[in-house]
């Protein structure tokens, strides 16, 4: 067949270009990649460096450095506060899956997305049979390489900016950005650690849906604490028939929660 | 090849051994077969990714043989040994950390090398078994990544793994039973962490380095494509001055340079 | 017979029973540090085989010159070569009509593969069995006890923290949620809830306050139990944004179905919590509620639905 000779005639003419123009892997080749070797061997250990010079013996967030702490806290299977995320280059596969939150599609984020696009990365040049090799004539490889990077890119830096602070630590933050009255932080806990979050944003911090972004809540009119405690108490009377009813948290978490959300009208107003 | 003065003792000293070995095994004759094979004349530092990833997996080898002389894989004591590692033993903290950065450095490096290949079109005739071998190479980088973020046996290494065996168990069929041999039982167990460090130490590298054999050995024999962009890139047809046809077409595939088109565009 | 060469060495034709005249003087050695039953053992072996051995030295009048290139073919497939042939002339014939009806060359290949492949499944169906099956064979659950049932006020939720094998350490530590519901037919009614989210098994967490400075810790007969108290208004998931309510069904997010569930027992006026399954979904709430019952399926492992068919065979729990 014509095709297979003309692969076969150029894969014959390069081996001809190489061996009359070519240069000897040693040296010019191989310092090229000696230097670059150094490089990576040296960009490791200063990681290295750095991490541990920042950090300190403590587990955790506690003994935090620039490059994270030395180590988490002990493994405990039966944990009930701790976020789990992966390491960062699964990333991308993590905010995957959440983007798939309808039950019936999580087989499409497990196994199904990352199935295809293996098969698909493997099967590349055999679905690329074209001998051209110059970008600029390779308008489909090329539109595909850049989309697949930006969604990787996006999804990973999603992926690592989802915050979901069940823990608290945020109440200083949202002290100082939104303008709060030192009354307000008890409710601010309380909304970190009960949970809200899943549900709820606040400052960018949460889950974007399905509740809204409430860290400008107490600016819009009526809303003021005695609104929030029947809303959270009952939000059925309000039509919302997705958030959990938090009769039970009693009068003074539901107080505290009021006044906290009251008072959040956002960074310039309060 | 008669030289016109004997060796110096130097030289004698050093060829000896060498050609000892030679006559024995050909070793020698393949080292400098792979030293001083051609290369493309245009060949850039984009080339360099492939050898640094090896170099990235190299770190990662040595590193991880040495930490396996201070860890140990059982639940009870996994993170007491990895505490003592990186407080107390010399230089601990050192091989620990470059060993988990250098997992970052490896994969970052595997996917820029896998973009140059990408970019340069060389995965394609005669590189396909290449390109694949490089995907699984890829693939057990990743796997490496999974099995060993459990071996601290800390709180986000526990999580990531129970999450990581769960999403396997998704897959239609097989999956219930890919988590019960993933786990080494039916939920996470004492079992699991020397599960994962077995596959992490010993089977994934073993295949790893089984692979990247390979891949050097198609390297070596396929050789290295010069940049597509490049005037002087290897295997094109501009140095063959060949008559420029009557009508421009020689009835050969679009798409590559014809020396007679390009000339006949100026 | 031809005149043997005076300059040629009478070599003795080649003969197996010097192995096994090494082999007992190995097991007699290796007996003068084990035991003396083993110095008989080795020594008996080294008598018989020496006995046969030089039985056999004694017997050759016709010694083979060392110039025979091949061993004694046991097939026959062709005459032997011709005493001090050397080079092609030493190799067995290869007419047509001379050779055998089942050629040893075929025979060889056959075998070799054929003990080749016998070698490799005996070492790899051992080995692979020891990797494989005890994932799947060797479970077994036993009963936790969760100690008295004064500590679980009815309505109130409980954090409890246990370890479902003591034997097995820290490692077996789960969580459940557990509240007492009150008494339904005269036995009392426990919700206890796996805080293993139904999506993909990351930790779930009570959606209300936890009051840590109650904790409190009970001993059993197994490992302490750690009982916290917390109010919980639902669930959430910390991972993918999963949501459940208080009887476990899902209320948002990717969970495929509810939590999961501990079956549970009451023995000598303690809470045991036996064996967990899964379950799709509760109507109503507390000790009226009706629980879907499946056995227990990974997360993210459909037990109802359309998507049900693509796991039919859970795997041994």
């Amino acid at each position: 067949m014509a095709v297979v000779d003309e692969k076969h005639a150029q894969f014959a003419r390069y081996k001809d270009d190489v061996q009359t123009r070519g240069k000897p892997f040693f040296p010019h080749a191989m310092f090229h990649d000696t230097v670059m070797s150094v490089v990576v061997v040296c960009v490791i250990i200063g990681l290295a460096c750095i991490w541990y010079f920042t950090s300190d013996a403590d587990a955790g967030e506690d003994g935090s450095g620039w490059l994270g702490p030395r180590y988490a806290d002990k493994a405990d299977p039966g944990t009930t506060s701790f976020i789990p995320r992966p390491d960062w280059y699964f990333y991308f596969l993590f905010y995957l899956l959440r983007i798939f939150k309808w039950p019936e599609s999580v087989i499409l984020a497990t196994v199904g997305i990352p199935t295809i696009a293996l098969v698909l990365l493997i099967a590349l040049p055999f679905l690329d049979r074209r001998r051209e090799r110059r970008p600029l004539r390779r308008p489909v490889a090329i539109t595909g390489a850049i989309l697949v990077m930006l969604a990787m890119g996006v999804l990973t830096y999603k992926g690592a900016t989802v915050r979901e602070s069940l823990g608290g630590g945020l109440t200083d933050t949202w002290v100082e950005q939104n303008n709060l009255p030192e009354n307000a932080r008890a409710g601010a806990d309380v909304f970190q650690e009960a949970g809200c979050m899943t549900c709820h944003s606040y400052l960018g911090a949460g889950a974007g849906g399905p509740g809204p972004e409430l860290s400008e809540i107490g600016a819009q009119s009526g809303k003021n604490v005695d609104y929030f405690v029947r809303y959270i108490s009952n939000p059925r009377e309000f039509g919302n028939n997705i958030m959990p009813v938090y009769a039970s948290f009693g009068e003074k978490t539901l107080n505290d929660l009021a006044v906290f959300l009251a008072a959040s009208k956002g960074p310039g107003g309060g | 090849m008669a030289q016109q003065r004997p060796p110096s003792l130097v030289r004698q000293i050093i060829n000896y051994p060498l050609d000892w070995l030679e006559e024995r095994s050909g070793l020698v004759g393949a080292v400098r077969y792979f030293l001083f094979r051609k290369v493309p004349r245009d060949t850039n530092w984009s080339h360099t990714l492939g050898s640094a990833t090896l170099t990235a997996f190299l770190i990662q080898a040595i590193t991880g043989a040495i930490l396996a002389m201070y860890y140990k894989p059982e639940t009870r004591t996994a993170y007491e040994s990895i505490e003592r590692i990186t407080n107390d033993v010399t230089l601990g903290w050192l091989v620990r950390g470059m060993h988990k950065w250098g997992a970052s450095v490896f994969i970052i490096l595997m996917f820029l090398h896998m973009g140059r290949v990408f970019l340069f079109g060389a995965y394609k005739y005669p590189r396909e078994l290449n390109w694949v071998i490089g995907v699984l190479l890829l693939v057990l980088g990743l796997f490496e990544g999974l099995t060993g973020y459990l071996l601290p046996y800390d709180e986000t290494g526990y999580w990531a793994t129970v999450v990581a065996i769960n999403i396997n168990g998704t897959a239609p069929f097989l999956g219930p039973f890919l988590v019960n041999l993933l786990y080494g039982s039916a939920d996470f167990g004492t079992d699991t962490l020397a599960r994962f460090y077995s596959l992490h130490m010993l089977l994934a590298p073993g295949a790893i380095f089984a692979l990247i054999g390979l891949h050097l050995y198609l390297v070596i024999r396929l050789g290295v494509t010069s940049p597509p962009w490049s005037p002087e890139a290897a295997g094109n047809e501009r140095y063959e001055p060949e008559p420029p046809s009557r009508d421009g077409r020689d009835g050969r595939r679009a798409g590559l340079l014809r020396p007679g088109a390009r000339r006949a565009a100026r | 017979m031809e005149p043997r060469r005076p300059s040629q060495p009478h070599l003795p034709p080649p003969s197996l029973w010097p192995i096994g005249f090494a082999v007992g003087v190995a097991i007699l050695l290796l007996g003068l540090v084990v035991g003396w039953g083993i110095v008989l053992l080795g020594a008996l072996l080294a008598v018989a085989f020496g006995f046969l051995w030089v039985r056999d030295l004694a017997s050759d009048e016709d010694a083979v010159p060392p110039t025979r290139r091949y061993e004694l073919d046991p097939l026959g497939a062709g005459a032997a070569p011709a005493v001090g042939a050397r080079g092609e002339a030493a190799l067995p014939p290869m007419d047509d009509e001379e050779i055998e009806t089942y050629p040893r060359s075929v025979f060889l290949e056959l075998s070799t593969l054929g003990l080749g492949a016998l070698i490799g499944g005996l070492i790899t169906a051992p080995v692979l069995g020891f990797a494989v099956l005890p994932a799947f064979i060797d479970q077994e659950e036993d009963a936790v006890d969760l100690g008295p049932l004064d500590n679980f006020p009815e309505g109130q939720w409980r954090i409890a923290t246990f370890m479902e094998n003591p034997a097995e350490g820290e490692v077996t530590r789960r969580t459940a949620y557990v509240r007492y519901n009150g008494d339904l037919k005269g036995v009392p009614s426990f919700t206890v809830i796996s805080n293993h989210c139904a999506h993909l098994g990351c930790p779930v967490q009570p959606g209300g306050p936890i009051t840590e400075e109650q904790k409190k810790e009970v001993k059993t007969e197994g490992a302490p139990v750690t009982l916290i108290p917390t109010q919980p208004a639902a669930f959430s998931c910390p991972c993918h944004g999963g949501a459940y309510d208080t009887e476990g069904n899902r209320t948002s997010g990717p969970p495929v179905r509810a939590l999961d569930r501990y079956e549970f027992s009451i023995r000598g006026g303690n809470l045991w919590l036996g064996t967990s399954y899964s379950v799709s979904e509760v109507d109503g709430t507390g000790k009226d509620a009706t629980i879907t019952k499946y056995q227990r399926m990974y997360p993210g492992e459909h037990v109802d639905g359309i998507e049900q068919v693509l796991y039919p065979l859970p795997a041994p729990q």
